[in-house]
């Protein structure tokens, strides 16, 4: 929910029962007063009436708003107001007045009363005065959404960019981030926060890429000269128990250059050190690695089957994407049998590679893991990588294993 | 052949330069930016090994002023693996190999050889051992004077051992030859095998001597001694 929707539904809910509440009650408060007054009115019209009885003369008539009537003796009536139903004659209906009634002796004659008005004119009037209390509230408050709206184009729009502009940001790029100022005190506060958040970011992530890099460089080098030394040591004229060991030292150390090499591919991709780059077509990347793997293939006598059906488009970056495939087909390889076969099918949607291979406690929970290899001679660290790979790339990898090994992967739907 | 090694690391500087004076090039050692740039305005070199990471200044800057000084020179970038970006960038910038550390020497005596083949330096087209010669250029192998046809591998492997005639190669250095990042794929020591075999018994059938040795089992040479 936006924060305008938000506070908009705040207002709505109690303005609407405000709305109602004063409606009401400013119906029946308006509805008392006019009929008080109207009963004043008429009070005060029969002592107009009584005067004009006691100048003499015709009695005052004029039905139904008025009625005088003489009586011989006292009446029994007593002063009173109520409501009455008159027929009209003329427009064939029942109107409703409201009656007073009074009994006067007046000249020594006693004389009945009756001065009446129309509810009518009083009923509309309290429902013109309500509706006029209802539009002005509901004009009122519409205004002032209206101008709150408005205010939310310019009071927010700063924070809107500023917002826009944090999305959009990375640290990889290497630029500082430039926040709009705004002149209300929380967005400032917020800028400043984000400013020192970012730089302290930046600076803790630049330290950790130089740190990885220098990593990579500083455990190659005295692993490089390890190596350098072991072959010249096996250059000199030394006893087949030293010459085993000194070849075994050096596997070991390639192991382990491998390792190291591996893990910091890892971390590299972890820490999103990886530039997008531009839209690649994994089709021409299998072909091109393909090439390369040719020569592995023919020794193992590998049949190869593959079937390009549509490209399969990903922004990807280039090195990523030769390190995803090459990956993928080491794995074909590696836990390949001789004279198997390799299945590669690729559409724009999802591709998968299957292979030939040996029976694995292996499954698809399991096999990405770091260091869970099926086989002993590697350190099972190249589908962890391609996991990764998938991983930031929005692409799904799963393993499934049938009478081929195969995986599988799909493009996810952005979002999902 | 004079060679320039520029390295920051001493150790791996006086490993290379060792190596590689005892397989007869003049070598001069660079450690650091300024260094070679001292060296680079003195001699001229055949042979340039840079080593793009360098305490004082980026070894691409180098490139570029060896690219513009030093034409004739041959560059081999030595890089770490995962800094691909130098890699491209020295390749666009003129260098004509890499090698990725950690190697093996006898790979980059190959590497330089290869280099120097493709540069033409003088007449090292032919490469005579006894009986043996190949020509680089139309790789055509003979022994005693009788065509030799070999399979890409054999050839390469032929070429492998006589470049490093005399010293030993482990299995691991020779399957890294041959089949590059993907010798740990499959059983390589196998295919060695094999392609060993058929390249012993072709030059055993032109007459040839068997100059592999192996050496417990672990490793080859190629010697008359």
């Amino acid at each position: 929910m936006k924060f305008l929707e938000k506070i908009n539904r705040n207002y709505l809910i109690p303005f609407s029962l405000v709305l109602i509440v004063v409606t009401f009650t400013g119906y029946f408060l308006l509805r008392s007063i006019i009929i008080s007054q109207a009963k004043e009115r008429l009070i005060s019209k029969e002592y107009l009436v009584e005067e004009q009885i006691k100048k003499g003369g015709e009695l005052p008539n004029l039905p139904p708003v008025l009625e005088v009537q003489k009586s011989d003796r006292e009446p029994e009536v007593d002063s009173l107001i109520r409501n009455v139903t008159i027929r009209n004659e003329k427009e064939q209906e029942d109107e409703l007045f409201l009656e007073y009634s009074v009994k006067r002796n007046i000249a020594g004659s006693w004389y009945i009363i009756k001065l009446r008005q129309s509810s009518f004119e009083n009923e509309d009037l309290i429902i013109i005065l309500a509706i006029a209390v209802f539009i002005l509230l509901t004009s009122a408050f519409f205004i002032l959404y209206l101008s709150a709206r408005r205010m939310n184009r310019t009071v927010w729009s700063a924070f809107e960019r500023n917002l826009r502009e944090i999305e959009n940001y990375s640290f990889r790029a290497g630029c500082d981030i430039s926040l709009v100022n705004s002149d209300i005190e929380e967005f400032k506060r917020l800028n400043s926060v984000i400013t020192d958040f970012i730089n302290k970011l930046k600076t803790d992530y630049t330290t950790l890429k130089v740190f990885t890099e220098n990593a990579s460089h500083e455990l190659q080098t005295p692993l490089s000269a390890a190596l350098m030394h072991l072959e010249e040591i096996l250059q000199k004229d030394i006893n087949e128990d030293v010459f085993q060991r000194v070849v075994m030292v050096m596997n070991s150390l390639k192991r382990l250059t491998a390792l190291n090499q591996n893990l910091l591919l890892l971390a590299k991709i972890e820490n999103m050190q990886f530039e997008a780059g531009s839209d690649i077509i994994l089709n021409e990347v299998f072909l091109r690695k393909i090439k390369e793997f040719t020569p592995v293939f023919d020794e193992k006598k590998l049949e190869l089957d593959v079937q390009s059906e549509g490209n399969f488009v990903i922004r990807m970056n280039e090195y990523l994407s030769e390190i995803l495939v090459s990956n993928l087909l080491s794995n074909a390889v590696r836990h390949n049998r001789e004279e198997g076969m390799i299945r590669i099918v690729i559409r724009p949607d999802f591709l998968y590679i299957c292979n030939t291979g040996q029976e694995n406690s292996l499954t698809n929970e399991t096999i990405f893991n770091r260091f869970v290899s099926g086989n002993p001679k590697t350190a099972g660290l190249g589908l962890e990588i391609v996991r990764k790979i998938c991983e930031i790339h929005n692409l799904h990898i799963s393993y499934s294993k049938n009478s081929l090994h195969c995986f599988t992967i799909t493009k996810l739907k952005s979002g999902t | 052949m004079k060679v320039l090694i520029v390295e920051d690391e001493a150790e791996l500087l006086t490993s290379i330069g060792n190596f590689l004076s005892g397989e007869k090039y003049i070598c001069d050692l660079a450690e650091n930016y300024s260094r070679a740039d001292e060296k680079l305005s003195m001699y001229e070199y055949d042979i340039i090994l840079l080593d793009i990471t360098l305490p004082d200044g980026n070894g691409l800057e180098l490139l570029k002023q060896i690219k513009e000084y030093q034409k004739k020179a041959g560059i081999i970038i030595i890089s770490a693996k995962n800094s691909l970006d130098d890699k491209i960038q020295g390749l666009d910038l003129g260098a004509d190999d890499y090698i990725t550390k950690p190697f093996y020497l006898s790979e980059l005596n190959a590497r330089i050889k290869a280099l120097l083949r493709r540069k033409h330096f003088d007449g090292t087209d032919i490469l005579a051992f006894n009986e043996i010669t190949v020509d680089t250029e139309s790789k055509f192998v003979t022994v005693n004077g009788n065509e030799v046809i070999l399979t890409k591998k054999e050839y390469d492997l032929l070429l492998f051992f006589m470049i490093n005639k005399n010293r030993v190669l482990t299995k691991e250095a020779i399957a890294e030859h041959l089949w590059n990042d993907n010798a740990d794929l499959s059983d390589t020591f196998n295919f060695i095998y094999t392609h060993m075999n058929n390249l012993r018994k072709k030059i055993k059938m032109a007459g040839g001597h068997d100059y592999i040795k192996t050496l417990y089992g672990m490793g080859y040479k190629f010697t008359d001694q």
